[in-house]
């Protein structure tokens, strides 16, 4: 605050994002708004939209949440979410402070580690039971209840899943839908618990019975793609090169059409109060990775060979290099 | 987070219904003389949206476009990977690709010559989509529309009734449970009954409703639901004992 000359930060956050609210009031509030001020002294004021919130917080209400803001605020993370009526209070246009606080959340502290860790181990177990408990007949949507149903007796706050089931046809991940899984499908899921605040993620395949070949051929190229990501990140690393190197093995066996825009989204991205934390893994994204970032590489793809197919690790960077912080075995999952 | 089934069901909500939205939308569009209806939407903030079109978005954000006279048109944060999916649900028969929805809404207005657009609650617009907005030569105005019809009522009672009748039957197995405990088992229940999102919040005697932390239930308490049902919502509040 003192470099940029701000007396006080405003930290927003909305039912959708409350990472910018979070990062400094770790309070999972069920309202629709809240706000933090930090002075540059060190005092932090809390105001809630919903009067539960406020009361369990033993904070401010305002339930007319326009009134939360007045002329003269300074710097604001979250000012982008921020519906205009509210900035529109706030007098002359005020200052974004969101990307130097989501700077300042890269580099996680060892209480948001140990979080994200907890978070990991729950991917671990939900993958497990997903794995339990599908089987041909079974609807995706019922899986999925399964699934949040483990995640949540368990701690999770929330989840952020997709899933997909089928052969060559599927091109990606969506939400569930009423459709029975048939024997040889592949189903994929990404799952991403939240404890605490902090999201952590899993991405795998599971066949429901004997793999084809050209599954197993498809899992050899994401399974090698990942781990050359994996072997590589330490700091000092840019997205760039991680994406590089997870798209170079794609290339490599002559599927270097499939790491773009129109069969994949991005090969990885970080993790921490918000599911899908940037910098984004991309080969035009020239951020270097900083001991201490959580970050998940994932060649997530179509193939032709088999489909849509995703494979990816929760991984927390070290002085040297990483440390997966999944145990879930690295195979394509069959049963 | 929405990750419950996402469906339309065209015999509990058919086109027509639909159809008269559209309808009176463009309405207000003629008795204000604009040119097309902008309706923001994101995960948390779709009821607009999916009143009109019956999108809910699972994740990222969009746009909608509801011009006078053509199709409504979709602009969407989403991968196109999607978009066949996304047609499947709802009544876009156009969707564009905006990983920047301004410069895709401005490239739309231009395309069609739009100069004057209605948006749905304009001071609600979050400030990334309201800036640039008004920084383009295309004016935006304010328009106001009621949401209320007898579907979405229905719609919304059906909600209502899934929400007291699932609670009514599992309230009483959260003596003894933690509110972790108790949260899976509601889960298990109110996903598999077909709801897309659920929000829980336990209450105790010593506590306003609050999401579950880990804490026992013993044997008073309340549980507050917010479910969402095919993208109408209801809350529903019961207390142990019943």
């Amino acid at each position: 605050m003192a470099e940029r000359g701000w007396d006080s930060i405003l930290l927003y956050g909305n039912a959708w994002r409350k990472d910018p609210f979070r990062s400094l009031v770790n309070i999972n509030f069920s309202g629709d708004h809240a706000l933090a001020r930090l002075s540059r002294s060190g005092e932090i004021s809390v105001t809630f939209s919903d009067p539960w919130d406020a009361e369990i917080a033993c904070a401010a209400l305002q339930p007319d949440f326009v009134k939360a803001f007045s002329p003269g605020a300074a710097a604001i993370a979250g000012l982008e979410f921020m519906e205009e009526r509210f900035v529109a209070a706030c007098g002359p246009l005020p200052v974004s402070a969101t990307a130097d606080v989501e700077e300042l959340r890269r580099v996680k502290t060892a209480e948001e580690i140990e979080f994200i860790k907890q978070a990991c181990d729950l991917a671990d177990r939900g993958y497990q039971r997903f794995v339990e408990v599908a089987e041909p007949g079974m609807r995706e949507f019922e899986l999925v209840a399964e699934v949040e149903a483990f995640l949540k007796t368990n701690g999770a706050e929330d989840n952020f899943m997709l899933i997909a089931s089928g052969g060559t046809e599927v091109v990606g991940m969506k939400p569930p839908t009423e459709r029975k899984f048939k024997q040889g499908d592949s189903v994929t899921t990404e799952l991403t618990p939240q404890v605490n605040g902090y999201y952590a993620q899993i991405c795998r395949t599971l066949v429901l019975g004997e793999p084809s070949r050209e599954q197993l051929k498809a899992f050899d190229i994401f399974s090698e793609a990942q781990c050359a990501a994996q072997d590589l990140i330490k700091p000092g690393i840019t997205a760039a090169d991680a994406a590089r190197a997870q798209n170079d093995v794609f290339r490599k066996h002559g599927y270097g059409d499939y790491t773009g825009a129109k069969y994949t989204r991005v090969r990885g991205h970080c993790l921490g109060l918000y599911p899908d934390e940037t910098p984004h893994i991309l080969e035009d994204i020239d951020y270097v990775l900083k001991q201490g970032m959580v970050v998940i590489v994932h060649p997530n793809t179509y193939l032709p060979l088999s489909g849509y197919m995703v494979f990816g690790d929760t991984l927390l960077i070290t002085e040297s290099g990483n440390t997966r912080l999944n145990k879930t075995e690295k195979k394509l999952f069959t049963k | 987070m929405k990750r419950g089934l996402i469906t339309w069901d065209k015999a509990e909500l058919p086109p027509s219904v639909f159809e008269a939205r559209l309808a009176r939308a463009r309405a207000a569009l003629v008795e204000h003389d604009l040119q097309a209806l902008l309706v923001y939407s994101d995960v948390w903030r779709s009821t607009e949206g999916r009143h009109l079109t019956n999108y809910m978005p699972y994740w990222n954000r969009s746009l909608i476009v509801i011009p006078r006279e053509q199709p409504p048109v979709l602009l969407c944060g989403l991968s196109p990977r999607v978009y066949p999916w996304i047609k499947s649900v709802t009544i876009f028969e156009e969707i564009r690709p905006a990983s920047k929805l301004v410069p895709t809404l401005l490239q739309l207005c231009a395309e069609r010559g739009w100069t004057q657009l209605g948006v749905l609650d304009l001071p609600r617009l979050p400030h990334e989509v309201f800036l640039p907005l008004q920084a383009s030569r295309v004016e935006a105005s304010d328009v106001k529309l009621d949401l209320t019809d007898d579907a979405e009522l229905a719609m919304q009672r059906r909600a209502a009734e899934m929400a007291r009748e699932i609670l009514t039957i599992e309230l009483p197995k959260g003596v003894g449970l933690t509110d972790y405990q108790f949260s899976g088992l509601l889960e298990r229940a109110f996903r598999r009954a077909g709801a897309e999102d659920l929000v829980l919040l336990f209450g105790t005697s010593d506590s306003a409703p609050r999401p579950a932390r880990g804490a026992m239930l013993g044997d008073k308490y309340s549980v507050a639901v917010a479910l969402e049902y095919r993208g109408h919502w209801a809350r529903v509040t019961q207390s142990l004992p019943l």
